[in-house]
């Protein structure tokens, strides 16, 4: 082979020379033919992990005794007691929805549900977290129309509520949108956890679901790389939804799963046929050989390579006994799906791939996935970043009510009304708070339980500090649950940083991965699954790094949880405070600083006591002080005819101040003396902020403004921003 | 105990929901499969739920509406037996021609979620019986729930009493605000609104539990 094709070839596969020479040293022979798909596709940052792998491991830790099923799996299975286990899994589709919004995102919600029921658990709720750039931008309005339209599509028709999320607006995501899902799955008493291990050499090899296209040909390998002016020309590697069929793979699966039908089972998600073969055989620690002809494919032209890399959506992979495949079959038949035997399990620790009778390769598993490289990429221990002395807003009262109600009506303010009413939040009979509340509940069936579900991380603390953002990803979500008395029971993760071959990028992964862990490790809510996400970068233009989680958790009932809003005119407003760290909203001053320190250990202990005391029954509503500070808080909890009035003073720079970490809570006014006393014996530092009222919105003599002024701009917001979309 | 048969497409997904509804209504459910008749006799009633039967390809309801099981549905119906349908279910009895009218996109072009608020207008001869309530509150989670019918066979409607609920505030742009439509003996009948979403208090509000 000349120089020249050489270096096309490592470009065209993604392949540095350094890897190609590792290839070479483990094969004793270059690569040859379909062996260059396969490592371009398997060692790609996006199944690999390669520069991720060794900081993940840290997680490991965290693990408590509520976790089964941890290892080697999609996702670790949590165990809620009684019988009740849950199964979830965060995961973005940034480059393809930023590329195609509607399908990009379709698509990834249809992946990760399949993670999820690929594991025997039935998909029960979906969250969303999406970073959009300024409303303004070019493109935007397209790409948050499309998104929110490709969730909906997909999730509404497969019948799974999406029940909860977050969204964000910052220019640093114009060019490279965040969208990340997450999806929980449910275990009910009986059923069983499938694993993904290919066991039993002889057994079939079963292809089921949608035929193979062209479709998302190197998907794996885009995702692993940055974006440059080319971006639109990788339209074709987008991959096509289809959430009818994704809905008959959920039935048809169950069914195959309760009727034991089934020895292994995974899905093909990213690098399709190739990681589920190589993926399952590695983990079983057995081989496979697979007929590549006789996998079910769309377009007759299409070639060996091509259905290795596709990534065409609605397909799993199966191992079950011979003589259980005709039963099995009859069931994918029911449903209208094929299930088509391409292969068997053997004995020999080798992926026989052929095609038309040809051996196009014979290979380790474990070469392509336990050998992957992995990088200890250059990076530094963190220092605290833009940490203050003090802080100091200039904003005078007049000027903040203004900003107040426009922020109230703003993108920022409004944009998850409009989102979320696309979204089906009850289909499944579970909800008992959707998406038009801070955290989401559902109702588990048999325990009658409530299964807190929320999503965490805020741009903007971690444009601050990536440790504060890092804690802050865990912790604030944690107190919201917290609030609604809910008591957070693990944690996922989908970690989407821009290159990591830039030691500061690495810097700030590592400095976040580090913070979640030890949130982690405080809370005893241990990091169950997770992914990564990088080369977030367009034309060398970082995003801001983004470490989105997603958190579960349990109340014992779904009676009685504190509302948003207020609730009673005459009840008392409290502020509960464990301050330790604080920061100037950056939506009412363009400041990027903060003061304090990280007190992790105080911060877990101040969770616990909220959680506890959000469950007293004079508790009416309760809301954690966040974007925007108090003021935006205070005014979050007003609804028509329920206001709010100051008993003290606050000053602008109180108002706009976000700490870490406040709590209001709105106490019945009879019941005032008993929860004071709670709090003094809980040693929790509080203020009476003031009562709730019938007319005014008012917050010192110098700030009030009438009820429905912030009424109406909560309302003409969403008016509004469906205009500016229209 | 008497039973009530649940009807599954290919793409249904409240079909579980209605079963559990049915259960807790001290029925006994049954699952009725898209490409199989049943027996008439073996039901006290037939409901027809939610979701994007056959991917809603084509027309909402269209291809479900020429499936086997709807023969018998439509037989069902003909004697002048109890039929439900919910959202989807509703859009298949439109498409079967059991029930009046078309449902189209919704004005807005977008799918919604949400709370409406509701007004019954004609009682049917079986479903929503117990309840002297006029008044009620109802999730609803449609993309294509806007009634449609020519004005003529709108005023026929009307004037047939065949308008069995209205909502309070129209949020799909449907013709006369109507929500959901009876057929002339009153037996079949349809709604986009979920009654099954709303039987219990933790879901949010109890006035679906009457329908059944």
């Amino acid at each position: 082979m000349n120089q020249i094709t050489h270096e096309g070839k490592l470009k065209h596969y993604r392949i540095s020379q350094a890897e190609y020479e590792k290839i070479c040293s483990m094969l004793g022979r270059p690569p040859e033919g379909v062996e260059w798909a396969l490592f371009s596709a398997l060692w790609s940052e996006h199944c690999s992990y390669k520069s991720s792998k060794i900081h993940l491991k840290k997680f490991g830790k965290t693990l408590n005794q509520t976790v089964v099923n941890a290892e080697g799996e999609n996702a670790g299975v949590v165990d809620l007691g009684q019988g009740e286990r849950v199964v979830f899994k965060m995961e973005s589709h940034n480059h393809p929805s930023f590329i195609e919004p509607y399908q990009g995102a379709a698509t990834g919600v249809g992946g990760i549900l399949r993670d999820i029921f690929t594991m025997g658990a039935r998909p029960i709720g979906l969250a969303d977290y999406l970073c959009f750039g300024n409303i303004e931008a070019d493109r935007m309005k397209t790409l948050v129309e499309g998104v929110v339209k490709g969730i909906s599509g997909y999730g509404n028709s497969v019948g799974v509520p999406t029940v909860t999320g977050q969204t964000n607006f910052d220019p640093a995501y114009n060019k490279n949108i965040l969208v990340n899902a997450m999806a929980v799955g449910l275990l009910r008493p009986n059923e069983k956890v499938s694993l993904s291990a290919a066991k039993g050499p002889g057994n079939c090899v079963v292809y089921v679901g949608a035929k193979t296209g062209k479709d998302g040909v190197h998907g794996a390998a885009m995702a692993s790389e940055s974006f440059d002016e080319n971006s639109e020309a990788k339209k074709p590697n987008v991959q096509i939804g289809d959430p009818y069929f994704e809905k008959l793979l959920i039935e048809s699966c169950f069914e195959v799963l309760q009727k034991n039908l089934v020895v292994a089972i995974q899905d093909m998600g990213a690098a399709g046929i190739t990681s589920s073969s190589f993926e399952m055989s590695s983990k079983g620690q057995v081989g496979m050989m697979i007929q590549l002809d006789q996998v079910p494919v769309r377009d007759s032209s299409i070639q060996p390579e091509e259905i290795l890399l596709s990534e065409s959506q609605e397909r799993m992979l199966l191992v079950c006994e011979p003589q259980k495949f005709s039963e099995l079959s009859q069931v994918f038949e029911k449903w209208g799906l094929d299930a088509v035997i391409i292969g068997e399990v053997i004995a020999e620790r080798k992926v026989k791939l052929y095609w038309k009778g040809h051996c196009l390769t014979s290979i380790d598993p474990d070469l392509l996935v336990e050998k992957a490289p992995v990088y200890e990429r250059p990076y530094h221990a963190w220092k605290s970043q833009n940490q203050t002395e003090k802080i100091h807003s200039n904003l005078q009262p007049k000027d903040y009510i203004s900003q107040l109600i426009s922020y109230l009506g703003s993108t920022h303010g409004t944009a998850r009304d409009y989102i979320c009413s696309q979204y089906d939040q009850r289909v499944g009979l579970m909800t008992a708070r959707g998406a038009d509340h801070d955290v989401a509940i559902l109702r588990l069936p048999d325990s009658k339980r409530g299964l807190g579900m929320t999503v965490g991380c805020r741009p903007s603390v971690m444009k601050c500090d990536a440790q504060l953002g890092g804690f802050d990803s865990v912790f604030y979500p944690a107190l919201q649950m917290a609030a609604k008395g809910i008591k957070t029971l693990a944690i996922t993760d989908c970690l989407n940083f821009g290159n990591p071959e830039k030691p500061e990028i690495m810097s700030e992964f590592v400095a976040a991965v580090e913070a979640i862990r030890d949130a982690s490790l405080i809370l005893d809510a241990p990091v169950v699954s997770g992914n990564v996400s990088f080369y977030n970068e367009t034309l060398g233009q970082n995003i801001i790094s983004t470490p989105a989680t997603g958190l579960i958790g349990l109340r014992e009932t779904v009676a009685q949880i504190p509302e948003d809003q207020f609730q009673k005119i005459g009840s008392q407003v409290y502020l509960l405070s464990s301050v330790s760290a604080k920061m100037l909203s950056p939506y009412f001053e363009n400041k990027k600083s903060w003061i304090g320190k990280i007190e992790p250990q105080k911060t877990g202990q101040f969770i616990q006591k909220i959680q506890k005391l959000s469950l007293l029954t004079s508790v009416l509503s309760t809301q954690a002080v966040g974007r925007g500070g108090l003021g935006v808080s205070l005014a979050r909890m007003c609804r028509p005819g329920f206001g709010f009035q100051s008993f003290i003073e606050m000053s602008v720079a109180d108002l706009i101040t976000e700490t870490f970490y406040e709590v209001i809570f709105e106490v019945d006014h009879d019941a005032q003396h008993d929860f004071e006393t709670k709090l003094k014996a809980e040693n929790i530092d509080y203020k009476i902020l003031g009562k709730v009222t019938e007319r005014t919105f008012n917050l010192s003599q110098e700030i009030h403004v009438d009820l429905l002024r912030v009424n109406q701009a909560q309302n003409k917001g969403l008016g509004g921003f469906i205009e500016n979309l229209a | 105990m008497k039973k009530i048969g649940v009807v599954r497409f290919p793409g249904s997904n409240c079909d579980r929901d209605v079963f559990q509804y049915v259960q807790d209504h001290q029925y006994q459910a049954e699952y009725l499969w898209h490409l199989d008749q049943f027996n008439i006799h073996d039901y006290e009633g037939i409901i027809l739920p939610g979701g994007f039967s056959y991917g809603d390809y084509l027309r909402a309801g269209a291809l479900s509406a020429r499936s086997p099981v709807m023969k018998s549905v439509a037989d069902f119906a003909q004697k002048g037996r109890p039929v439900l349908g919910i959202c989807n279910g509703f859009q298949v009895l439109v498409e079967t021609h059991i029930l009046p009218g078309a449902l189209v996109q919704n004005s807005g072009l977008k799918f919604i979620d949400g709370w409406v608020n509701l007004k019954f207008e004609n009682q049917s001869t079986f479903w929503a019986q117990k309840e002297s309530q006029k008044n009620i509150r109802l999730p609803i989670a449609h993309g294509e729930g806007r009634f449609y019918a020519p004005q003529a066979e709108l005023e026929k409607i009307e004037d047939c009493g065949q308008v069995w609920l209205r909502y309070e505030s129209n949020p799909n742009g449907s013709l006369n605000d109507i929500a959901g439509v009876l057929n002339r003996t009153k037996n079949v009948a349809g709604l986009m609104p979920h009654p099954e979403r709303a039987y219990a208090d933790w879901m949010g509000g109890i006035d679906g539990w009457s329908f059944l």
